[in-house]
């Protein structure tokens, strides 16, 4: 080989050596750049599978914390997920038994669900769902419920979601406060109370009553304001009071006003009225209440008029009682004159039936005058005009009746207990003691007769007891014996007024009398005086 | 001493009970009757001014009262005294016709014996009082 063939080679070697070095720099940089590369995306991997998972944590969140159920099913129906509302009102835990949500649907809702579901599968998705479920623990209640599907890549359903709220007691509710809102349209259309939503003056609505008393329909009605229907005021001025409403220092009052009907005519009403208020307290409207108090006036005047023409003719029969008492005794006067001159101026050619008929007159006059006396006596013994009130001892006034009443030596009455002092008019006082101790003195039958009279304070009233050990009173007379002319013994004497003045007495002083009485053993009469 | 009476009562018997009691008992006093108020007032207008004046209060036009109160304000006869006899024993009637001026108030009794009794003992007492003469 020559020389030159050596150095030949010598620089083709030095030339390869030199490529290969460049070729190795260039693979040695890409190979670099790849591993760059491939870390940057392992980096990146990472970061997005964090982020899943953040996500995923994130809506499981969401799921959980939803204050409405959650519930996911696979396309069979079987329930995958449920959220805490979902267990809560379902009452199943599917961790620990499975579920198809079709085995939750309340029976007669079944054909409804299944309608659903089908729109779901069609659709893709259902709102407004509302029905019946069957609950674990909680019975049957009513949802509502929204639910889409969810697909694959594909387009292939996989999964179904669904929120459902309970809206059972929602429904009840609402179904209670229709019922009151009937109720109470109920009760005002039906009222005979007219009412009448107002706000300013103006008709917003009004019942069927207050059309009826003013005799305007709804329509014509609602074009007008209060002020069109009513006149004077009776008392208080309306826009006084509706101002003290505006301003919030009253929030009802109540009021008499004429209202004036389509034909005219006028009627005076109670008419009250009730602010209803917005939460800041201005006012939303008025509630006014109408009722016609015509008749009731002209039945308060009426009455009016009869207290006093019953007074009146009360004083009139006092007035009547006392006249007719005296001039009926006129006659019997001049009668017992008569009498009394024929038998002076006459006797001798009388013989003596003549004379003793003369003496019958003379009885039947006392007798007479005994009546007119007594009716005299009933008459002004209620008078509460006319008393004269006093302290009255009864220990001396009993006293004093006791010598005034004639008793016989077989009879004795005696007071048991000390009597009060009370206050009262001396004569009916006297009037009513003497008749009851009288009694019981004229109708004793026994040989050794009691009379007693006892005494018990009652706080507000006096109790006094008269017993005696007489003849007794038959039960069916112990009403009669009070009224005015029954007399039910056999004394001839008796005008049957005696007890009826009594009775008058003792509820001119607000007391009360009765009775208990055995037929041939005795009577014991009880009364009450006020004190 | 005799005395001049003057009777005022629309009722004719009550006329004769009491002139048969001043004629009974012998009276020597003299009697005037009137029907009622009005003409007792005629009477007394024409005559001698009596004694004592008897007053029915129940009587037709001018009642008692009214007369009573008449003669009261009449300055000639106000001091004559007046003798209600009433059929009331009314405290209302009795206490008006004492405030107005009457001299005695009797009530006339059922019986003509308590009657007669009532007049007489009256008459008596009268009988000895001394009377003003106008």
């Amino acid at each position: 080989m020559s020389s030159d063939d050596i150095l030949i080679l010598k620089r083709a070697l030095v030339r390869e050596k030199t490529a290969r070095k460049q070729a190795e720099k260039i693979l040695e940089d890409k190979s670099r750049e790849l591993f760059l590369l491939t870390h940057e995306l392992k980096g990146a991997n990472e970061k997005l599978q964090d982020l899943i998972g953040k996500k995923e944590l994130e809506l499981q969140g969401v799921f959980d914390n939803l204050v409405d159920a959650y519930v996911l099913i696979d396309v069979y129906g079987n329930i995958l997920e449920m959220n805490n509302a979902a267990k809560i009102l379902f009452g199943y835990d599917i961790t620990e038994e499975k579920i198809n949500v079709m085995s939750l649907v309340y029976k007669e809702d079944y054909q409804y669900a299944m309608t659903s579901f089908q729109q779901l599968v069609s659709e893709g998705s259902f709102t407004d769902y509302q029905a019946r479920v069957y609950t674990k623990n909680n019975g049957v209640r009513t949802v509502h419920i929204n639910a889409s599907l969810i697909k694959d890549k594909k387009n292939n359903s996989i999964r179904a979601q669904g929120i459902i709220r309970d809206i059972t007691e929602e429904l009840e509710q609402k179904q209670i406060f229709e019922e009151q809102k009937k109720q109470l349209s109920a009760i005002v259309e039906n009222s005979s109370l007219g009412i009448a939503l107002t706000q300013q003056d103006k008709i917003l609505q009004c019942n069927k009553a207050f059309q009826d008393l003013l005799g305007y329909t709804q329509e014509e009605l609602l074009s007008k304001e209060i002020k069109d229907v009513s006149l004077a005021i009776h008392n208080g001025s309306p826009a006084e009071f509706l101002q003290k409403m505006e301003k919030g220092e009253i929030d009802t009052f109540s009021m008499n006003q004429k209202y004036i009907r389509q034909d005219q005519s006028a009627f005076w009403a109670k008419t009250n009225v009730a602010a209803v208020r917005n939460p800041n307290g201005s006012i939303k409207y008025q509630v006014t209440l109408v009722e016609d108090i015509t008749e009731q006036l002209e039945f308060e005047k009426q009455r009016e008029k009869f207290v006093k023409d019953l007074e009146k003719t009360n004083n009139e029969l006092k007035d009547y009682a006392h006249i007719v008492s005296h001039d009926l005794k006129s006659p019997l006067r001049n009668i017992n004159a008569l009498v009394n001159w024929i038998k002076e101026d006459y006797g001798d050619v009388l013989n003596t039936k003549g004379l003793n008929h003369f003496s019958m007159i003379e009885t039947t006059l006392e007798k007479m005058e005994t009546l007119i006396n007594d009716i005299l006596s009933y008459s002004s013994a209620g008078d509460k005009d006319n008393l004269n009130t006093k302290k009255i001892d009864l220990n001396s006034l009993v006293n004093d009746i006791k010598n005034i009443v004639l008793i016989p030596k077989t009879t004795s009455v005696n007071v048991l207990k000390k009597l009060p002092v009370i206050k009262g008019d001396v004569t009916r006082i006297q009037q009513l003691f003497q008749n009851l101790i009288g009694n019981a003195v004229i109708y004793m039958d026994k040989e050794n007769g009691k009379v007693e009279i006892d005494y018990q304070d009652k706080n507000t009233h006096h109790l006094f007891i008269i017993r005696d050990n007489g003849i007794g009173i038959k039960e069916e007379y112990h009403n009669k014996i009070f009224k005015m002319f029954q007399s039910v013994g056999d004394n001839e004497n008796s005008t049957g007024v005696g007890l009826a003045i009594v009775k008058k007495v003792v509820e001119l002083y607000d007391g009360e009398i009765w009775l208990e009485s055995t037929l041939g053993i005795g009577s014991t009469f009880y009364f009450t005086l006020k004190k | 001493m005799s005395l001049n009476f003057l009777l005022i009562d629309d009722d004719e018997i009550e006329r004769l009970k009491f002139a048969r009691v001043l004629q009974k008992n012998n009276y020597p006093h003299s009697i005037v009757e009137a029907k009622n108020g009005e003409e007792a007032l005629e009477i007394l207008a024409q005559k001698e001014q009596p004694d004592l004046i008897f007053l029915d209060l129940n009587m037709p036009k001018m009642n008692g009262l009214e007369f009573l109160r008449e003669l009261k304000s009449n300055a000639d006869l106000r001091y004559i005294p007046v003798i209600i006899l009433s059929t009331s024993n009314n405290h209302q009637d009795l206490k008006e016709a004492y405030k107005i001026g009457a001299a005695g108030y009797i009530v006339k009794p059922l019986k003509y014996e308590d009657y007669m009794h009532k007049i007489k003992c009256l008459i008596e007492y009268w009988s000895v009082n001394e009377l003003l003469q106008v």
